[in-house]
This record gives structure tokens, sequence and C-alpha cells, in this order.
């Protein structure tokens, strides 16, 4: 199973499994992750599972793929950096195998 | 109630007891911290004129009422909260805002149990939260798109030659009731039984009746959960009759009043939604073949903003645990605040021109499903119910309006949506 590091605002990483096909905000949410709300449930409508990718994945990862995660980050509660993303639009795959994603001071 | 009693509360699922709330009865008088000018005497989403043109209504408080109101009742007067950061903040902030009690459905207290998860705070909530949520996230809603679809035809088959229906039956019931029982793994041939009881329970016209097909339901809930524990299946009463909680087994009352919450979040909602869109694309003609002509691509911003524009939900209510300013104004612990979630979605200062259907509007948290860690957990099932029924229907009935002589008229309830929905083609 890939693994994903996510790293709090004040420092803290947890690594967990998390499985093929499921996103990265819920990665953080079935393992009891503190940072990432994703209250929409994955919806892509609250912008509340924003995540700064770490830059040595930046490229495998990408931009946001449709207009409504780029509108919805305008808005989100923390400063939004050119490596923000919406983590319920990110799925994992073993490509992004030890993925690292830090995780902003606050998500509202 | 002394207030040492709701702030010493501690939620403790395995071993439920009633939390005692105070209430704010109007006959108590007007509570010290709210200014008289910004009681309202009656709940707003009831009255006549309210009935008379429901979305316009909630449109135009925000010209007429305050920002933050008082509203008085006879047993639980609360306030209500119009504006969308208003709504937002209460909603976001569970420690503060709690959803004890939040079901108004009468229990024993010395029996007593949660309807899980929506009265269940955190730090336990998301526990109950994860034994289902792989099955309504959006890949586990995914894979019963071709279900869901499937029954969609079916249904429209069952009509479509006829060249009319009355949609509220016909459909709007029938879809959700159908789709429900797969879900949760009961048998299609219990359809007509539950989606009548889920008529008396909305259109029965007396409490009696109401109550009663709630109680025949909840008969019918409690059996099936001691059969699926005999009898494991895939479905999502099985699932939570043999889950764990914190390494212990889940209890009965916790199985029970989590199957029962589905049933009673699950029928309304998407019934009355389907209702209202349905009612307004039989009267937009021009609309219906916009998105007609749209590419396919285009179909989640259009069904999030008809999710918007006719969210169903009056309002979500939470119990305050300590004194805060909320619009400028001070309210303390032991009040109740309202936050009137389609108002919100019609906030100028957010959603420009609110009534406007804008398929491109910028995308913006809208309240249909609350936001929070309380936000709807059926919202995706919804979504894809709604996608689904629109695809196929305005493929095979891209033509149809309201039956003529016969107007659409909304009844009073805390969901809205239109009594009935004639339609010809």
């Amino acid at each position: 199973m890939p693994k994903v590091t996510y790293i709090e605002s004040n420092g803290t990483e947890h690594t967990v499994d998390v499985a093929e096909g499921e996103n990265v905000m819920r990665g953080a949410l079935y393992n009891g992750i503190p940072g990432i709300e994703g209250e929409c449930g994955g919806a892509c409508s609250c912008a509340t599972c924003h995540v700064y990718i770490a830059p040595a994945w930046w490229e495998k990862v990408g931009a946001p793929e449709n207009e409504a995660e780029t509108e919805l980050l305008e808005g989100a509660a923390a400063p939004v950096k050119a490596e923000s993303r919406l983590s319920c639009q990110i799925e994992v795959t073993s490509q992004l195998d030890g993925l690292v994603v830090h995780m902003p001071e606050t998500q509202y | 109630m002394s207030d040492q009693t709701f702030k010493d509360y501690v939620q403790d699922p395995a071993n439920p007891v009633p939390p005692n709330l105070p209430n704010q009865p109007a006959s108590a008088g007007l509570p010290s911290h709210v200014p008289p000018e910004l009681v309202v005497t009656q709940w707003p989403l009831n009255t006549q004129e309210f009935l008379a043109a429901p979305y316009q209504f909630m449109a135009d408080m925000h010209n007429n009422y305050p920002p933050v109101y008082y509203g008085l009742d006879p047993v639980r007067s609360s306030w209500g909260l119009l504006k969308h950061a208003d709504c937002l903040h209460v909603l976001r902030n569970a420690d503060t805002f709690r959803n004890l009690e939040a079901v108004p459905f009468p229990r024993d207290k010395e029996n007593y149990f949660f309807f899980i998860p929506q009265e269940i705070d955190p730090p336990h909530h998301r526990k109950y939260r994860n034994i289902v949520d792989p099955l309504f996230s959006p890949a586990g809603i995914k894979k019963l798109e071709g279900k869901i679809r499937g029954r969609v035809n079916e249904l429209i088959d069952q009509f479509i030659d006829d060249g009319e229906c009355e949609f509220t039956l016909a459909f709007g019931r029938t879809l959700p009731v159908s789709i429900f029982l797969d879900i949760m793994g009961l048998p299609q041939d219990m359809l007509f039984t539950f989606a009548s009881w889920g008529d008396e329970m909305i259109h029965g016209g007396s409490p009696e009746v109401s109550g009663a097909a709630l109680a025949k339901a909840v008969e019918y809930l409690t059996g099936a959960i001691e059969e699926k524990k005999r009898n494991p299946d895939d479905g999502v009463i099985s699932l939570i009759a043999h889950a764990e909680i914190d390494g212990r087994k889940i209890s009965d009352k916790e199985a029970f009043g989590f199957v029962c919450f589905l049933f009673l979040g699950g029928l309304d909602t998407v019934y009355a939604t389907l209702n209202n869109i349905w009612a307004w694309l039989a009267q937009n003609p021009d609309r219906v073949q916009e998105i007609i002509d749209r590419p396919d691509t285009d179909i989640d911003k259009i069904i999030e903003e008809l999710l918007r524009r006719f969210s169903v939900v009056q309002a979500s209510t939470r119990f305050v645990m300590k004194d805060i300013e909320i619009g400028g104004v001070q309210i303390k612990a032991g009040d109740r605040v309202n936050t009137l979630l389609p108002v919100a979605n019609f906030d100028p200062d957010v959603f420009p021109d609110p009534l406007t259907v804008d398929f491109d509007r910028p995308r913006k948290t809208t309240l249909a499903f609350t936001v929070g860690v309380h936000s709807c957990m059926g919202g995706h099932l919804a979504r894809m119910e709604v996608k689904t029924a629109l695809q196929e229907w305005l493929r095979r009935i891209p033509k149809f309006s309201i039956k003529p002589g016969e107007k659409i008229e909304y009844k009073a309830g805390g969901v809205i949506g239109p009594d009935k929905v004639p339609l010809v083609w």
C-alpha cells in the first residue's frame, strides 16, 4: 500500500498507509490525523482539505485539473501558494508512494 | 436545569444518558441579553407568506430580517442566523456549538439512545463516520452509479407511455426509497411499504398518523438489525450491526440509533430536492434545453448550483456551550442557534443575484449539506441520485411541463418542497 506523510503546521509528521484509489484527504481522516477537515467529503465544494505539496512531489502531483478546485482554492482560509492543492482531488496511486504533504495552520 | 448540568455533560456513546439541556420557552419572558429589536415572534419558514413562494421569501429575508434575530417559540426559542459567514462559523466550531438533542424525536429518558452520527459530537463522531464513509464517499457511491441509473430508467419505464405522471409519488418518492433499500441490504419488495411509511410520516396530516408510520418503520428496522446480526451481508445494516467502536462491539442501542437515523435522514431530503428541481425544470423549458446542450462535463456544476438554489433543509440547530458574539450580537451559553441553510445560500455577499440559476457561478462553499464535522454523510449519494435522474429523464423526456390547470403548492414542514408536481409531456 502506498505511504503518505502528512506534516502538521507545527512540524509533527504522520506517515500512514493509504489504499490505492483513495484520495489524500481520506487518508488523513481515516487515520485520525489532525489538520485536514474534508468537511464536504470530497465533493470539491468546501476547500477544507487544503495542503501544500512538498517540492519533490510537485511534478508528479501536478496542478489542479478542474476549474472548481482552482476557484475553491481562492477561498481557502490559509495562504494559497503555487503548491496548494485540495487533497480530496489527489488520488493515491503507486506512483505517489512516499508522497509528502504539508498541512496549513487552519482550514477555516 | 442549572448551567452546571450541561456544561459538565460528558457524552459517552456506550452509556447514553440524556443531556437535559435547558429550554427557553417564550412564556419565560425575554432573556435579559436579547435586544427587543431583534425579536421575531414566529418561525419565519412556516408562515403563509413563506409557503406562497418559499425561495423568494428566503432571498428577501436578507432585506427584511435582522441578520441575527431571536425567534420566540412556545417550547424552545432560538437565534436565527441568515449570513453565510455566521452559519459557517457555527457549523465549523463543534466544541462551542454542539449537536446534542439534534433530532426532535421523543425518547424514553430512562432508556435513552442517540441518533448516530448526528447527535454524536467530537471526539467520538468520526469513529462512527469511519464505519460507513467508505460506502458513502465519492468512490463508494461511484460504484453504485450503474445500479442507480438502472433504477431511474426502470421507474421512467413505468409511466413514460402515459404521457403524464404525478412526479412526487411516481419518481420523487420511489427513487430514494428504492436506493435506500438496496444500500441498507433490504429487499425491494418492501418498496411500497417503505414509500407509504414515508408518505404518512410527511403528509400524514396529524402527529398520530406520522407517529404510527414511524413506529412501524422503527419496528421493522429493529427486526432487520437482529436478522443481519445472524446473517451478515454487504449492506449497511449488516456493516453497522457488526461494527466495532474503540475495540468493542457496537451496542444494540448504537446500531439502532445509527440505522434509524439513516432512515430519517435520507428519504425526505432527496424526495424534496427532486420535487423542487423538477417543478422548476417543468416551468423553464429554455433552461432544460440549456442543460441538454451543455457538454457532459458540466453536469457536476449544474448539480451543485441546483442544490444551492433549491436547498431543502430549513435549518440546522446547535446548542451554545459558552458566551460568544455573532454578527455583533451577544449570544449566551444555554441558547440555541439555527443556521438557516437555504437563506445562507442566498446571501448576496457570497452569491450575487442569488435566485438566478447560474451554472457558471464561481464555486463557493454552499450549505445544502451543511459544513463542519456534521456535514451530511449522504451528500454524495444525493448528488448521484439527482445527477442520474436528471441525465436519464432529459434523455428520455426532454420536453415536459406542469399539467394544465394544476399549480405548485407548498406545505408546512422542516423540509421545503412542493406537495404535488403533476407533469405532462
